[in-house]
């Protein structure tokens, strides 16, 4: 109670008075004390983007709905606004670009997830059939598919005959997310498979994997990817970043799952739960950056 | 609840003192008040373990996200199991959700014991498939733990237009020939929520049968 009146008391009232007095004292403003005194990467960003966020000014506000082609422009409207000179202060212009490009690129990089999301797995479709195809071949290269509805498909960890129903809500991204784990980490994502096919620990890897992906979903959703995408791309988030983080979600869970030796796949939600835990806690980290390092196992 | 009380028994409580004349028809206010709430109170949700089977695909989990009035749009198929606990008509219903996979199939019976109901999913159409099911639903009945057990099979996915109609499954499943336990068709839409809770009153109503 306390502390909310107090967030109150200071959102409302105290920031702007400590801002006003800091810009007298210092002669820089907010974004300026942001951009050239901050950690490049999360802890530089997060500030940036609150500091924007909170203005009352229009100008900075409407910086952050921007898209990646019109940031510079927006960089120079808010120079002008808090009547900076560009060549008095070039790591500030440089820095703010940078963090425009990542906070705008978030945003769209969720929005193009979640047209992936929304597109329906079509067996009408030779690009969508192409793809499912592949992945058999990445991840079963000794082995041929006898046709396309069988229960070999049972082998890659889907469910029944077709693999076309198991798409379900997470749609094509499902699938895009197996296939750059194949073509990108053909060796770890052949070694899991393996792991998920033992018979008593295993699991069924594709069906899992489209579990992993709603998992990255929500966490890009809710903002929690965030500081994991500031500190490990120094510029706009594209659909290959969450990929790659889909990726260390794959070859993580995997290690977790078998170093855990659950009781039997029934207890998957479980360990679900867990590993999502450790994954939210590692996010939490100002200096989280979560690639998949396979040199180091 | 902790609100409710607060209001049904302060708030009689205030007027009564503020306004002695009228104390009589208040006074009985309070007393019928306080009343239902010591019912309330002595009467505890019973609690149902409800089983929800079927294969896959068949909308088990979309069918349970439904009823516990969650999101349906982002779901992924079930490895290992889901529950939720939903209030309904009195009753606490623990409804387990488990995945309708071939590969786990042989763990459902982990989860026959003390089952109250059995609704069986069924993805109307997938035709192609009918036999499959047909041939599940018939070992579950056989089943030694669910013996008696009513069943509730929602003919699932009316809202595609290559469902086939409740009638037909129903013919096609025999489920005439059921003659030891209380059974049920009821044909719905997990996506849409058409016929659920037709479905579901079916169930607290074979619960209510079942105890006298």
């Amino acid at each position: 109670m306390i502390r909310r009146i107090w967030q109150y008391i200071y959102t409302s009232l105290l920031r702007s008075w400590l801002k006003w007095l800091l810009r007298k004292s210092t002669g820089t403003c907010e974004l300026q004390r942001i951009c050239s005194g901050s950690k490049p990467g999360a802890t530089m960003t997060k500030k940036a983007e609150y500091s924007l966020q909170s203005s009352k000014n229009k100008v900075l506000r409407e910086a952050l709905e921007t898209s990646k082609e019109n940031v510079e422009k927006h960089v120079d409207q808010i120079l002008k606004e808090k009547e900076i000179k560009p060549h008095s202060d070039q790591l500030f212009k440089a820095n703010l670009h940078i963090c425009l490009l990542q906070i705008t690129g978030y945003n769209q990089l969720y929005v193009c997830v979640e047209d992936l999301r929304k597109e329906v797995f079509n067996s009408d479709n030779p690009k969508h059939e192409a793809m499912l195809l592949k992945l058999w071949d990445l991840l079963m290269p000794t082995v041929k598919l006898e046709s396309r509805v069988t229960k070999q498909w049972g082998d890659i960890g889907f469910q029944g005959e077709d693999p076309k129903t198991d798409f379900r809500g997470m749609g094509l991204l499902g699938l895009l997310n197996l296939l750059f784990f194949s073509e990108n980490y053909t060796a770890e994502s052949r070694q899991v498979l393996s792991r998920a096919n033992h018979p008593k620990l295993g699991y069924s890897y594709a069906i899992v994997g489209i579990n992993l992906t709603e998992m990255a979903y929500s966490l890009l959703k809710s903002g929690a990817l965030k500081p994991h995408f500031y500190n490990s791309v120094p510029g706009p988030p594209e659909l290959k970043d969450f990929h790659q983080f889909y990726c260390y979600l794959a070859y993580e869970f995997n290690k977790f799952w078998v170093a855990e030796e659950p009781e039997s796949i029934m207890h998957f939600n479980q360990y679900r739960e867990k590993f999502h835990n450790i994954v939210k806690t590692h996010l939490q980290d100002p200096d989280v950056s979560l690639t998949l390092n396979a040199a180091c196992n | 609840m902790s609100k409710f009380v607060v209001c049904s028994v302060i708030f009689p409580a205030i007027i009564i003192s503020l306004f002695p004349w009228k104390n009589e028809p208040c006074h009985c206010l309070l007393q019928g008040l306080l009343s239902i709430l010591r019912k309330l109170k002595s009467t505890p949700d019973q609690e149902v373990r409800i089983l929800l089977l079927g294969l896959d695909n068949g909308g088990k989990t979309t069918l349970l996200k439904q009823l516990a009035s969650e999101d349906i749009s982002h779901i992924t198929p079930t490895q290992g199991f889901n529950i939720k606990s939903v209030q309904s008509q009195g009753f606490k219903l623990n409804v387990w959700d488990i995945g309708g996979q071939r590969k786990i199939r042989p763990y459902w019976r982990n989860y026959f014991e003390n089952t109250d109901v059995l609704i069986y999913v069924i993805d109307s159409a997938d035709r192609k498939r009918f036999e499959e099911t047909g041939q599940e639903l018939a070992e579950l009945l056989d089943e030694e733990k669910l013996s008696g057990v009513p069943v509730l099979i929602f003919a699932n996915k009316q809202d595609l237009l290559t469902a086939a109609p409740a009638s037909e499954i129903a013919e096609g499943l025999n489920l005439h020939t059921i003659r030891d336990r209380m059974w049920q068709i009821q044909s719905c839409s997990a996506l849409t929520g058409e016929g659920i809770q037709e479905g579901m009153n079916w169930v607290c109503k074979s619960v209510n049968s079942k105890k006298k």
